[in-house]
């Protein structure tokens, strides 16, 4: 369910961020990394945290994968990973808002339903105290599965490209 | 709840137990800290353990941590003094999560930044926008602690019998040595070892109870009457409400400062994503705990809800179901769970606070951490020992509203949309906050009389979509300000690390 379980690869602090001034467009090759990190082995650094007014810089990220950000093919496939995982999140968050929503409408509705009971315990009870959560780990499986899949399939077509 | 001394006597308790408790706890919490000092030595350790704690440990810790007073005595407390009604708050607090998971971890994880103003100003490249987030979260953070406060006083005052004010000092005494000396990494520690005690302390006395009363033919629902005995005194929810109550608390907790910072821990997107589905599992198995002690209470401590301690019930229940011996080491092993409750809770508050009181004043130095961790305990505490004690479970609701009117807007649409600017986030966080400030406040001024306006009360139905609304249009009408860089941005927080 998770590729990248084995491979925590820390990412690097966000340290001197480097100036992201637009490097040229298309397909030039990313202009002298400064920050990424080269074959030595890394140092342990003291970092301070950022302050307030020393960072007014446009962009705290170190540059990395300047092909798929700055290209324009590239941009095309983010934004569509963008919308693709919007719309899984709004999917399964519309979802699991109907049910919960639609639990107290149906009870105010037909109020007859809280007078049904299943060993003594009243069925309202059972479906707040204890049916809605499994939903709730149903609904998060459901989706860690799919984002991770629209992911990948990105990745794919970074990689073909 | 008036903060009279109740003699501890009077309720079967032996103070003994509490002392012991309370110690044990405090102690364990502090070694654990002191073992994490030396391991964490750079400022990346102290801020967010350096993003190396693995999503099992860091789905425990977030248990640990967000399992507060609210969660541990105050669900509880409110189902037996409105049953069903009551079921709402451990569905929203748990729900919450699934609403972080598909908004905002792994985005926030990828974005690199250490707290919610370092997103915000990095999202939006403005400084005003970084000011009034990081005045937001040191208020929201605030706010939080002192239910916190109040749930300790009310537990040491039950459990020992000591004034009030003991157990908040005890509280904030114990946590600002733990995050001073430690950081991120040794709360990380200590709050996943806290969620398993209280999961402990919550599951090992019921099933004592329930081995008790099954065998001794004693009742557990008395036919059903547990769950329609009618002890209200507030009356009952309407739809507006509970669905409002709903709302807040699903969309508050994405705006949760010490909620967000522990995402940081995780290694990447991925992982931040693992660790919020283990964590709803662990919410959910916790869950079934409390509302239990709450359906026994109903018929084992019906008078607590008149009383005006119902959030009491869960100290008091194993004493009623057992005496001597067996009963004060169940005792004992409930007050250590809740006072372990008030104080991974507040750890995290005051580890995610003094982040970014340290950043904005201190200059985001160790030292100047420390010395921010002192702050955004103390301050709290001054509000603790002057306010009165309310339902846990209610008063945190209203900081779930009002997250959910300023920082959850900022974020989600921060994260999603490319059309955010500086001024529109500012102008939606402030109307927000204005219109969920004020009516909490107003309903608070009137009293008793509340109940007739639902709509202030639990006003997350309208401000949350007022807050979305004016975000929307302020930013539609400053266009111009949309940062250049938004689209690579974007790219950052969305696509996979492993590219």
């Amino acid at each position: 369910m998770c590729p990248s379980e084995e491979s925590p690869a820390p990412t690097p602090l966000p340290e001197s961020p480097g100036d992201v001034s637009p490097s040229p467009p298309l397909n030039t090759p990313p202009a002298t990394p400064r920050d990424v990190p080269t074959d030595l082995p890394p140092q342990r650094v003291r970092v301070t945290a950022p302050r307030t007014s020393a960072r007014s810089s446009s962009s705290s990220y170190p540059v990395l994968r300047e092909l798929a950000e700055e290209s324009e093919v590239g941009q095309l496939f983010v934004t569509s990973l963008i919308r693709s995982q919007l719309r899984l999140a709004l999917v399964v968050a519309g979802g699991f808002l109907i049910i919960l929503i639609g639990i107290p409408v149906l009870l105010t509705v037909f109020p007859s339903i809280s007078e049904v009971t299943v060993f003594t315990v009243p069925v309202p009870w059972l479906l707040l105290g204890f049916a809605i959560y499994p939903l709730v780990i149903g609904c998060a499986a459901l989706y860690v599965r799919s984002a991770s899949r629209n992911e990948k399939r990105f990745q794919d077509l970074i990689d073909e490209f | 709840m008036n903060s009279e001394l109740i003699p501890s006597a009077a309720i079967g308790m032996n103070p003994v137990v509490g002392y012991a408790a309370l110690i044990l706890v405090a102690l364990s919490t502090v070694l654990i800290g002191i073992y994490g000092l030396r391991i964490s030595r750079t400022t990346g350790d102290f801020y967010v353990a350096s993003r190396t704690v693995r999503p099992w440990w860091n789905a425990s810790a977030i248990g640990g941590e967000y399992l507060s007073a609210a969660s541990f005595l105050g669900v509880a407390g409110l189902i037996l003094i409105s049953g069903v009604d009551a079921l709402w708050f451990p569905i929203g607090y748990t729900a919450g999560y699934l609403m972080l998971l598909l908004f905002v971890a792994a985005p926030l994880r990828r974005s690199g930044a250490y707290t919610i103003p370092d997103f915000a100003q990095a999202r939006l490249d403005s400084l005003l926008v970084r000011r009034v987030t990081s005045m937001l979260v040191i208020v929201v953070g605030w706010l939080y602690i002192v239910p916190q406060l109040h749930g300790a006083a009310l537990t040491v005052r039950i459990t020992t019998g000591l004034p009030s004010w003991v157990g908040p000092v005890a509280v904030v005494v114990v946590v600002a040595l733990s995050v001073m000396t430690g950081g991120m990494r040794s709360i990380t520690f200590v709050q996943a070892f806290q969620y398993w005690l209280k999961l402990t302390a919550l599951a090992v006395p019921l099933v004592f109870i329930l081995l008790r009363l099954g065998s001794e033919g004693m009742a557990v629902t008395a036919r059903g009457a547990a769950f329609t005995t009618d002890l209200d005194i507030t009356g009952q929810a309407s739809l507006y409400s509970t669905i409002s109550l709903v709302i807040a608390l699903l969309f508050g907790t994405l705006g949760l400062p010490h909620v967000l910072v522990r995402f940081y821990t995780n290694p990447d997107g991925a992982s931040a994503r693992q660790t919020t589905l283990i964590v709803l599992g662990l919410l959910s198995v916790f869950y079934l705990f409390p509302v239990a002690y709450g359906i026994l209470g109903r018929i084992y401590t019906p008078e607590l809800a008149a009383a005006g301690t119902a959030d009491s019930t869960v100290l008091l229940l194993p004493g009623r179901i057992f005496d001597g011996v067996p009963g004060d080491l169940l005792s004992a092993l409930v007050t250590a769970g809740a006072f372990a409750a008030f104080l991974s809770t507040t750890s995290g508050l005051v580890v995610s606070l003094a982040g970014v009181v340290s950043q904005e004043f201190f200059s985001g130095s160790v030292q100047g951490f420390r010395r921010a961790a002192v702050l955004s305990a103390l301050i709290p505490l001054v509000f603790a020992l002057l306010t009165d004690t309310q339902a846990l479970a209610g008063s945190v609701g209203s900081v779930f509203a009002f997250t959910a009117s300023t920082i959850c807007p900022l974020l989600l649409l921060a994260i999603w949309w490319t059309g955010l600017t500086d001024i529109g986030a500012v102008a939606g966080m402030l109307t927000g906050a204005a219109l969920c400030g004020g009516s909490i406040l107003a309903a608070a001024l009137l009293g008793g009389e509340a109940a007739d306006f639902p709509w202030l009360q639990q006003p997350a139905l309208w401000t949350v979509p007022a807050a979305f609304l004016v975000t929307i249009l302020v930013s539609r009408a400053t266009g111009h300000r949309r940062p250049r860089n938004t689209a690579r941005v974007l790219a950052r927080l969305h696509s996979p690390e492993t590219l």
